[in-house]
């Protein structure tokens, strides 16, 4: 399977002499993979390379996916490939499987890559040294970059990078990949893949890996193996001069209170809480800016249009509908905030070992608790994130729930309807107020339901046995300005990009279908009558009894593109119904639209649907198939309705 | 959770006395230990093993999360978090007691 004869001789003889040329296809450019276990630091090291923006998060399991990009060495582009994590190459969950297809060339229409830089973490050197046997095996060129430096050395710890070059025989690079430091060798290294330097070599001790990559039929018990390869492994450690950290001082003491069986559970409700009461209280301030900055310029722009169709079309359909979206960012970015901090000091692994009894109870693994908990941002990437969990029952089960939690695109839903309908009261002195509390509630309604499916799943459809929890604590770090600064970067570009494309097309079409058919005299009928009115007339009798009217019904259709766009849709209806109005009052028009009751039920029915195309999308890719999404969409539409019908009857 | 198979496919070693096993799971906080003998099927088996858990190695649990949630063991200076059924699968002996016997220093 692996061509052991790879040398650097043969490379440097099909690529000798330096490559200027930029734009050299990138099928003959030289490919490097970045491999190496969980949370070593791989994507860090590839955002350095390449300067690109791969999500990096204290936690194993964040890169699911190949990706790939390039460094400009020079001599020429290399390009580089960032890899989900693993431990060896006999993988076991999907997202090993990515790796490990990738480096034996398995991979649909691309071969394997012509180098590998294995990345390793210092601190952890000699378990981390386990996996570099069955890759350093392949015979492919290597570089060995051990991350971490800095802590290395805050910690006490050492090693000596000719030390193990020596006894692994190829070069070992120290560095602190989240400062960009000691890149000099991987430079050297990318640099020699042109010019065939003497940097560029592979392994010399084939070592006997065989019953790693062969076949089920194991010629060794397992244990004796893994026992075997570990000793190797500490061997090479202590010809390294390897000496161990001592245990990270500021993670003790951190999980003495976060694991505390007190205080632990506490610190989990405070988060909660302080995150949500800020997503209301620092919000505000922000989201007055940000709509008196949009109304102001819409003012601005409506007096300097000519007064015919397209200041209309311009004020009443796009500015409106894109604007009252818009006005949602600072809680958006504010949420990001605090998910930024959390995944990148640690604690999102910690969260996952508190959640753990309840997980169990439920039948899901541990590992199924960090998708999850990625899915408050978005139902796409932990859709994609449950490829890490192992087992397949586990992995669909954990897919056909993660919708249920509740993702940012819902928030801005949220915001409109509580700002609207709940007053806000202190509930718990200045600690929590009255539109938290209901926020909270929404959001535990949406967790509940995920619980709820979960152990249902796992009791019919999806019934299995549970497999054991190994879940890997990485030292707490601080997060960087820099990284938080960059998510939110990333997450506003998302955010507006939504706004300006789904948005605004919906817009312009409701827009559209508001104007026919011309009323008598000229001018757009009154919006009931029209084309758009009477296909809300169409919708009106299945929402009736929760409460809704065809503007809403409207507003549920358009929003199956994304949630947040019926907040959008119903900025254009109102916006398009009150000619002069140029202003967001779309809180001041949906008080006349719907009481507490319907509010509440419109809310709820958010809670429950699965208005998302992409998530449909990206489910039936990942369970090969348009069943499960079928069955999820239906399941979730149903659920939606009746409660929305309980919460509208009741209220 | 892992069901403890009895792996009998395995000699035991002579100084392997059963009567003297201690489970991992019983092993109290910050006492550490070396672990001997792994009772799991397989498949359950290589998540931790990867991990650097393997025979011969030391564990010393460091912390038992709330709520009788999983503990969380301190494995080659990472952390590593098992739950209850799992740690009663692993067969350990004190560091001190093996010293000389098992330990390779
Ligand atoms: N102090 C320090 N932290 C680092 C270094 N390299 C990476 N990190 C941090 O280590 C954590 C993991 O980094 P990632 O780049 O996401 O690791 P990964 O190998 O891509 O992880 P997976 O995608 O889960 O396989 C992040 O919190 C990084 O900020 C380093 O050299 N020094
Ligand atoms: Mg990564």
């Amino acid at each position: 399977m692996t061509s052991r004869e790879a040398s650097p001789v043969l490379l440097g003889g099909t690529r000798s002499g330096p490559d200027t040329s930029p734009d050299r296809a990138s099928a003959a450019r030289p490919r490097v993979a970045l491999v190496g276990p969980p949370n070593a630091g791989k994507s860090t090291l590839f955002n350095r390379l390449t300067g690109l923006r791969q999500k990096v998060a204290n936690y194993p399991g964040v890169t699911v996916e190949r990706k790939s990009g390039f460094h400009r060495t020079a001599y020429g582009l290399v390009d580089v490939v960032d890899l989900p994590g693993i431990h060896g190459l006999s993988p076991r969950s999907l997202d090993q499987i990515v790796t490990r297809d990738v480096l034996l060339g398995h991979a649909e229409g691309e071969p394997g890559p012509d180098a590998v830089i294995l990345v390793l973490d210092a601190t952890r050197l000699e378990s981390h040294l386990m996996v570099a046997e069955p890759i350093l095996a392949l015979g492919l060129p290597s570089l060995v970059v051990l991350t971490m430096a800095d802590e290395l050395g805050r910690r006490k710890g050492q090693v000596t990078e000719r030390g193990l070059s020596e006894q692994l025989g190829v070069e070992v690079a120290l560095v602190n990949a989240r400062a960009g430091q000691g890149l000099e060798k991987i430079e050297r290294f990318l640099e020699a893949l042109y010019t065939g330097g003497e940097e560029v070599r592979a392994c010399p001790v084939v070592v006997a890996a065989e019953a790693e990559v062969g076949p089920r039929g194991r010629p060794l018990p397992v244990v004796d193996v893994f026992a075997a390869r570990r000793a190797r492994a500490q061997a090479l450690g202590q010809a390294a001069h390897f000496q161990a950290p001592t245990p990270s001082k500021l993670t003790e003491r951190l999980d003495s209170v976060f694991l505390h069986r007190v205080l632990g559970p506490l610190c989990f409700l405070a988060v909660v809480v302080v995150v949500f009461q800020s997503i209301f209280a620092w919000a505000t301030p922000l989201m007055d800016g940000t709509e008196a900055v949009i109304a102001t310029s819409g003012e601005w722009l409506a007096v300097r249009l000519p007064d015919t169709w397209i200041r209309s079309l311009v004020i009443d359909g796009v500015w409106l509908g894109v604007g009252s979206v818009v006005v949602f960012l600072p809680q958006i970015l504010i949420l990001f905030f605090f998910l930024g901090i959390l995944e990148d000091s640690g604690y999102m692994a910690r969260a996952a070992v508190i959640a753990d009894r309840m997980m169990h109870r439920v039948g899901l693994q541990g590992q199924s608790f960090l998708p999850l908990l990625s899915a408050y941002a978005c139902a796409v990437p932990a859709i994609l994130a449950a490829r890490t969990v192992e087992d397949e029952r586990d992995r669909l089960a954990t897919i056909f729930v993660a919708p249920f939690m509740t993702c940012s695109a819902r928030l801005p839903v949220y915001a409109l309807l509580i700002a609207a309908f709940i007053p806000e009261r202190p509930l718990l002195g200045p600690v929590l107020g009255q539109r938290s509390a209901v926020l909270l509630g929404l959001y535990a309604l949406g967790f509940l339901a995920a619980v709820g499916t979960a152990a249902i799943l796992k009791r019919s459809l999806l019934r299995g046995k549970p497999s054991p929890f190994v879940m890997e604590l990485p030292p707490y770090r601080l997060p960087t300005v820099k990284s938080i600064v960059a998510r939110l970067l990333d997450r506003a570009r998302v955010f507006l990009r939504r706004a300006g494309r789904i948005i605004l097309a919906v817009a312009v079409a409701l827009w559209v279908l508001a104007q026919i058919p011309q009323a008598p005299g000229g001018g757009p009928p009154p919006v009931a009558d029209s084309a758009l009115g009477a296909m809300g007339k169409v919708i009106e009798p299945v929402i009736e009894p929760l409460g809704f009217d065809w503007r809403i019904g409207i507003g549920l259709v358009t929003s199956l593109a994304a949630r947040e766009v019926i907040v959008g849709t119903l900025g254009t209806i109102y916006g398009v119904e009150d000619e002069d109005e140029t202003s967001l009052e779309l809180q001041e028009a949906l008080r006349q639209d719907l009481d507490l009751g319907s509010a509440v039920a419109l809310m709820v029915f958010f809670v429950f649907a699965l208005q998302c195309m992409s998530t449909v999308a990206v489910m039936r890719r990942e369970t090969g198939g348009w069943r499960w999404p079928i069955l999820q969409f239906s399941y979730m539409l149903l659920l939606a309705y009746v409660t929305a019908w309980g919460a509208n009857a009741l209220l | 959770m892992a069901a403890c198979v009895n792996d009998r496919g395995r000699p035991v070693d002579a100084n392997e006395d059963p009567l003297r096993d201690v489970r991992l799971a019983d092993v109290p906080l910050d006492e550490e230990v070396i672990l001997v003998r792994m009772d799991m099927a397989g498949d359950d088996l290589e998540p931790l093993l990867e991990r650097g858990i393997v025979p011969g190695c030391r564990v010393c649990p460091v912390r038992h999360s709330p709520a009788g949630g999983p503990t969380v063991y301190r494995v080659d200076g990472s952390l590593v978090a098992l739950r209850r059924e799992t740690a009663s699968c692993l067969c350990v002996r004190s560091a001190l007691e093996a010293a000389g016997v098992l330990d390779p220093n």
